[in-house]
């Protein structure tokens, strides 16, 4: 690298993964979420952090196009909506069918659909990609396991192996977190730093503070609207927390958040 | 051994073989939308379905008899595709907004019937079909129809399954659900419709539902479920054509072909399920065992 920027202050010149302006989202008449202002360069992770219902999912199904933009921009890359296969999105994994009979493999093969086409079967590239995917998330083992029959952490991965495997240029991370043990959060955690090497952009929802130290430039604080955005150390103070978690009682330690009365993670 | 020998020699004869191939067709189509119907779910809004192409076969008939039969319910069944379709998506109803709404056009039906004369026999066919007196015409439209269908389910297949393991991926990928459930109704529509006069509106049912729960037993590899499907279904066909021309012409005992079909499929589902559980009851005891000697050791 030749020019020395900084890590938080993106170059003003440069393109945005993502471009949030001004932006309100609305579940029909019912405003959820206003005030959005906010970009992500690619290379770079930010954090979304708010308690629940601030809006976290809501922004990340705005910026997917499913829930209705009532006001400002979203750009990805540029344009929206968003060219097909630009965004690689990893769900909970509480809405899967634990019984559905389907691979790992045949899951993190879904990655590729949107570039095969209808009626297209898979070809030996999707083969190796699929293939490449598992071993980035560290499952490379287990591709021909049901998915139903893998620990939540492993199913967690295999998402996130579906959403590398179809090559995004922007990361979308719905509280990957979640009920994972050390393992797999320091797979999960590799991974995401090998896409950002790779000029991913991610944008990542979380309550863990852990994930947030650990990978992301930038944080983004919610509460039903936009609190703060910024560089993580900046950003993540103890007013703009309380503030963000409307409550006064509100702890922080290195890695989590504490609320009163719904205790840590 | 007659049972073994009416296996081949039932079908020298014309409308036996007339009726193995229309059953052999809808089978394999039904076991492929079967599966699906599985995956997502959708027993339920099948079964609507079923009622809901009812006035459109009553009318067609009453209109222009067999062939009219035939065009009545093209039209219905994608009319109520598409209203089926809508009325989901909006998601304001229930159940049972699904149920009164198709079993009102299910009487509807069923009062044009009964303007007609001969009003029983002519329900009685509607209902249960009149699968060794298909036509050669009806051939074609049941081979025409089922191979609509498999296109339509054939071209969307990978993305069906996608849609059914997980919408919201689905949905983030850039698909339109919309799209996808419109193409798997009118599919299952025209099963219905192809159906029909082979084992009529009401058996059809078990001809979409019976083999995809059949796959789920034998097998939990996504895209052996497809073939396990359809080959379960044809062969409950075969069987089911055969035990009952056997039994009218060795036995003495007249059965009625499509629910005898029926029957068989019911009667392998059902072994599928001894089987099944009995495997599993096997490898619980197995696993049981294996940590009874680690916990001895």
């Amino acid at each position: 690298m030749i020019e020395n920027t900084s890590q938080e202050t993106p170059r003003a010149n440069a393109a945005a993964a993502l471009r949030v302006a001004a932006a309100s989202f609305a579940y029909g008449a019912e405003p959820a979420l206003t005030g959005i202002d906010f970009q992500v360069m690619p290379g770079q992770a930010v954090a979304l952090i708010g308690p629940n219902g601030s809006g976290k999912s809501t922004l990340l199904k705005g910026i997917l196009g499913l829930i209705a933009r009532t006001s400002g921009t979203v750009e990805v890359l540029g344009a929206w909506p968003a060219p097909a296969g630009y965004i690689g999105y990893v769900p909970q994994t509480d809405q899967i069918d634990p019984h559905f009979p389907i691979s790992l493999e045949q899951v993190v093969m879904m990655g590729r659909y949107r570039s095969l086409g209808w009626w297209r079967m898979p070809a030996k590239a999707d083969r190796r990609a699929v293939a490449e995917a598992l071993e980035t998330v560290g499952l490379g083992n287990r591709a021909k396991t049901r998915f139903g029959e893998l620990s939540g952490g492993q199913q967690q991965r295999g998402l996130l192996a579906r959403a590398v495997a179809s090559a995004p240029r922007l990361l979308l991370l719905d509280e990957p977190f979640n009920g994972l043990d050390q393992v797999n959060r320091d797979a999960l955690i590799e991974t995401v730093k090998r896409l950002k090497q790779q000029g991913v952009a991610v944008l990542v929802s979380t309550h863990d503070l852990d994930l947030a130290r650990a990978v992301c430039e930038s944080v983004l604080l919610l509460n039903g609207a936009q609190v703060a955005f910024g560089p993580r150390d900046e950003v993540l103070t103890l007013t703009n927390v309380q503030k963000a978690f409307g409550s006064v009682g509100v702890e922080m330690d290195e890695h989590t958040i504490v609320v009163p009365g719904h205790g840590g993670h | 051994m007659d049972v073994f020998t009416s296996l081949i020699t039932a079908f020298d004869l014309p409308f036996m073989a007339r009726a193995l191939l229309v059953l052999v067709v809808l089978s394999l189509v039904a076991g492929l939308v079967g599966v699906l119907v599985n995956l997502r779910g959708l027993e339920f809004i099948s079964d609507g379905l079923t009622h809901a192409v009812f006035p459109g076969v009553a009318i067609g008939f009453v209109w222009g008899g067999r062939d009219g039969l035939f065009v009545g319910a093209m039209v219905a069944a994608l009319l109520a595709a598409v209203v089926l379709t809508v009325i989901v998506k909006r998601a304001v109803t229930s159940d049972a907004a699904i149920a009164i709404v198709f079993t009102a056009m299910f009487s509807v039906g069923i009062i044009v019937v009964s303007r007609e004369t001969n009003y029983v026999g002519q329900l009685d066919a509607l209902l249960f079909g009149r699968l060794l007196t298909v036509s050669p015409t009806e051939v074609n439209q049941t081979v025409v129809v089922c191979l609509i269908a498999l296109v339509l389910v054939g071209s969307t297949l990978k993305e069906q399954v996608f849609r059914a393991f997980d919408l919201e991926g689905a949905l983030a990928a850039g698909y339109r659900p919309l799209v996808l459930d419109l193409v798997l109704n009118v599919a299952i529509a025209l099963v219905v419709v192809a159906a029909s006069s082979a084992v009529g509106n009401l058996l059809v049912l078990a001809v979409l539902i019976v083999p995809g729960a059949v796959a789920r037993l034998v097998t939990n590899r996504l895209w052996l479920l497809f073939p396990v499907a359809a080959g379960f279904a044809m062969l409950a066909a075969w069987v089911g054509l055969a035990f009952g021309y056997d039994a009218s012409v060795n036995g003495g005992v007249d059965l009625p072909s499509g629910a005898t079909v029926v029957l068989v499929l019911v009667v392998g589902y059902v072994a599928a399920l001894v089987v099944r559980l009995g495997l599993d009851r096997i490898r619980a005891l197995g696993r049981r065992r294996r940590l009874v000697e680690r916990v001895g050791r």
